[in-house]
């Protein structure tokens, strides 16, 4: 019986492409490429998955005939049919994820067709719709409806979803009727070759799969696999997919077995892949791929905090210009760090103050605001500067942010004994945000922000009450640390060591110094970059500035000819108030 | 058999004394070594001819910094390093110099003035001991971080007495003492100048850490002091190149004024 029936639907499609309505039409049309033959099989494969998937009992339960109609009924009423599938989408869950991931396909095509990864990016945005409701038999089921059990990549796919036996199927039924329109064209060709996209598509799904269920160790290995798959592929449509599969490749390597700070975690092994991926990813021009590797790349050496050779990867490699928004500010971040660590803070901080401005604002990328801000906060802060306020006021910082609010007013007093009572307090919280070590060196400001108030406050005031007021441990230390602030210009003041004080200077006139012209330049400064930038992001559609010159073109002629016309208005005018008061 | 060799130096480069056949030793070592390939740690390398790889750089280290070689050392440093990332199953930490090693690496950076460079490798420590704290507690590694967090502060009697006392935590720490006492007597040298007006010769003496009064007349003779009825002033060029910059800087103000502003204008027609 089931020979049959292939040839049935194979034939039928001319009929119904000339009388069907378009959605039976593509019902019918899609199975016969895939070869009938395993209309039963697919069956059989159904019922084995209601019993896999208990939740989805109830909804499977209407499918099963549904599938029968279709191999032996199909060709009765296509009204009949459509009731029933509607039935069917709305239920059950299981078809409408499945559906959801095919409806991607198309967009994917149509990258590849059109040549634009909008495209791409739109299918992968879709992801996250998908991702809560992605099982093995879900991607099982679209795999077998996608490809011909020929296909070796199915195969792997299937392996790597742990549904091997999964028996291959037309694509008969609901999924298909509903991303039928776009399909239609030419559904036998499409059959014929699937496009690697949405091989590495449903590769990424099945990566994030693992990902929710913290199957990392199969991960890698499958993430290493789709990696090997997509070097070989070098296909310029496959950018912005490649990217994301070696983001999950790293993810899972990270939450392997030995976690990052130490030396021996997988992380360090994925290092050389990473790096290669880095290389062809630059001589092919893939910037999708190239951001995201070295921003992956830069995590990878930060988390186990091999920050030299962090340093060596961002003054020997380019960031690519044109990245996306979301890699560059992670990238700004990445390199903020470093700098904050080297002790070069000016650099530090203005890329810090770049990436919590790049950072997106939806509620998702929340973690890395308040993390980016976090570090901006004590950049600031060892640069001598007191952060805003406000900052520890916006909602969604308040709580976060609470331990480095009592720490910036510890330091924006300079009281040493607040401040170790600070560190002390949230020692762990400072450990868990990576910023310890550079809280550790606020101490130093502390102190001088201490003299700084002292200076302005006394106009003489002796070592032992400096000493006292400071928490230090010496007189003569403190002599030493006032003699250097004095030194590093943080006060204008003398000392008097026979009698043991510090005489503080009158202070000058701030606004006769250049200190508020250059506040003023900076200030311009930024904003003047913002314009920039805010240019440089707007997006012209193709083609269309001829359009805008021809415009600009008539616009011109019209000006022109207003100018004439005003021109010989005026003379008008003149020539009239001429007659005026010559009346 | 080549491992047995190794030993055999490795006992020899401990007993010995002689700073003169020392580097010979070392070379044969690292010539012996080579052949083993385990120069640097491979996956392949056996345990026990890692643990023989690492005391021999240890031990070249140690002997580098005594004979005042930083080159040397920092060499023996970087190649150290892949063998103290090895994780413990495969290189038994025990027996392991790298504290006191680590501790002389970031000293002398310090005396270096590399202080980037410090807090770079003190950041890697923090984070990969992964045990809270332990690092400043450690003899050999909390000295150096000490020392760091005085000079930044400016406590320099602090220091004085840290390389004076005995918590030095052993002898290849001395080595740095020295120069460090040169750092930090010109530091507090230049600090002086700025601060004081004037200074009487007794308490400069101490001050500065000096031995005699004679010595700080030395001193002052070099750094170009003046010195009068016992107490040393200060040239005051200070004052004079205050007078001197604000000359300059009035110019330098209204040019960058003008450049600004120029600059303005430029980017207000590009916009316009």
């Amino acid at each position: 019986m089931p020979s049959k029936t292939p040839h049935t639907n194979g034939n039928e499609p001319l009929e119904n492409g000339v009388n069907g309505t378009k959605d039976v039409e593509m019902k019918d049309d899609a199975p016969a490429p895939l070869k009938g033959g395993k209309g039963k099989k697919l069956n059989e494969k159904e019922e084995e998955m209601t019993v896999v998937v208990p939740p989805s009992k109830g909804s499977k339960l209407s499918a099963p005939p549904l599938k029968d109609t279709d191999g032996d009924v199909a060709m009765d009423g296509p009204e009949d049919l459509n009731d029933e599938d509607a039935g069917a989408v709305k239920i059950d869950p299981v078809a409408k994820a499945v559906s959801d991931i095919k409806s991607n396909f198309p967009l994917l095509e149509r990258a590849v067709t059109m040549f634009d990864a909008r495209f791409s990016l739109r299918a992968l945005r879709s992801i996250s719709a998908i991702r809560k409701r992605l099982t093995p038999d879900i991607l099982a089921q679209v795999i077998t409806e996608t490809y011909p059990s020929t296909n070796p990549a199915a195969r792997s796919l299937l392996v790597a979803v742990d549904r091997e036996n999964a028996t291959f199927t037309k694509p008969v039924s609901a999924e298909m009727e509903i991303d039928g329109d776009s399909k239609s064209k030419s559904p036998k060709k499409e059959q014929k070759d699937i496009i690697p996209e949405i091989e590495i598509f449903l590769g990424i799904l099945t990566q994030i799969y693992y990902l929710d269920n913290k199957i990392n160790g199969k991960g890698a290995d499958f993430s290493a696999h789709l990696a090997e798959r997509i070097h070989s592929e070098n296909r310029r449509t496959l950018d912005a997919l490649s990217a994301r599969v070696y983001f999950y490749y790293s993810l899972f390597c990270e939450q392997m077995a030995p976690l990052p700070p130490s030396t021996s975690s997988p992380v360090v092994s994925i290092r050389p892949a990473l790096l290669s991926a880095l290389r062809t990813a630059v001589l092919r021009k893939d910037i999708d791929t190239q951001s995201t590797v070295i921003v992956l790349l830069l995590r990878n050496y930060l988390s186990t905090s091999h920050i030299a050779q962090a340093d060596l990867l961002v003054t020997h490699t380019q960031f690519p210009e044109d990245a996306s928004n979301n890699q560059v500010a992670r990238y700004l971040y990445y390199v903020g760090r470093i700098r904050a660590i080297q002790l070069r803070y000016t650099e530090a901080h203005e890329h810090l103050t770049s990436a919590t401005r790049k950072a997106p604002s939806s509620p998702s990328a929340a973690g890395f605001t308040q993390t980016a801000t976090k570090l901006l906060l004590v950049v600031q802060l060892l640069m001598g500067d007191i952060p805003d306020r406000a900052i520890f006021r916006l909602t969604s910082m308040e709580r976060p942010l609470a331990p480095y609010l009592e720490l910036v007013q510890a330091v924006r007093v300079g009281q040493l004994g607040e401040f170790e009572h600070a560190i002390k307090q949230h020692g762990d919280t400072f450990r868990r945000d990576g910023t310890y070590t550079l809280i550790l060196r606020l101490r130093q400001n502390v102190i001088k922000t201490g003299i700084r108030m002292m200076s302005l406050s006394y106009s003489r005031i002796s070592l032992r009450d400096i000493c006292i007021r400071l928490k230090l441990e010496s007189e003569e230390s403190a002599e030493y640390i006032v003699a250097k602030a004095i030194r590093d210009g943080v006060i204008e003041a003398s000392l008097d060591r026979e009698r043991g004080f510090m005489k503080s200077k009158e202070v000058g006139d701030v606004y006769a110094t250049r200190e508020p012209g250059e506040a003023f330049h900076d200030r311009i400064r930024a904003c003047l970059a913002l314009h920039d930038e805010s240019v440089m992001a707007m997006r012209f559609p193709m083609n269309q500035h001829r359009l805008e010159l021809k415009n600009a073109q008539e616009a011109r002629e019209r000006e022109r000819e207003m100018a004439k016309e005003i021109q010989d208005g005026d003379l008008d005018e003149d020539d009239l108030g001429g007659e005026f008061e010559g009346m | 058999m080549s491992d047995r060799d190794l030993q055999d130096i490795l006992r020899k480069l401990k007993s010995s004394r002689d700073y003169a056949d020392i580097p010979s030793l070392l070379s044969k070592a690292k010539i012996n070594l080579l052949k083993l390939k385990a120069l640097t740690p491979t996956p392949s390398t056996p345990s026990s001819t890692l643990l023989l790889a690492r005391e021999v750089f240890e031990t070249g280290a140690l002997l580098s910094i005594r004979a005042k070689d930083p080159a040397a050392f920092t060499r023996y440093v970087h190649q150290l390093t892949p063998f103290y990332e090895l994780p413990s199953s495969r290189l038994p930490p025990t027996g392991s110099e790298k504290n006191k090693i680590t501790g002389l690496y970031l000293l002398l950076l310090l005396t270096q003035g590399d202080y980037a460079g410090f807090h770079t490798e003190l950041e890697g420590l923090e984070l990969r001991e992964g045990r809270v704290g332990d690092v400043e507690k450690d003899r050999y590694l909390g000295y150096p971080i000490k020392l760091e967090r005085w000079l930044m502060e400016g406590s320099y009697d602090l220091v004085w007495k840290a390389m004076a006392s005995r918590e030095v935590p052993s002898e290849e720490y001395g080595v740095f003492s020295e120069i460090l006492t040169s750092q930090i007597r010109s530091e507090i040298a230049s600090c002086s100048e700025t601060a004081y007006p004037s200074l009487p010769i007794s308490s400069t003496k101490d001050l500065l850490f000096l031995d005699s009064e004679g010595a700080v007349v030395s001193f002052a003779q070099n750094r170009g002091w003046l010195i009068k009825d016992g107490r040393i002033y200060f040239p005051k060029q200070s004052l004079k190149a205050n007078v001197d910059e604000e000359g300059n800087e009035k110019q330098e103000l209204s040019a960058m004024a003008i450049e600004n502003t120029l600059g303005y204008a430029r980017e207000l027609e590009t916009i316009v």
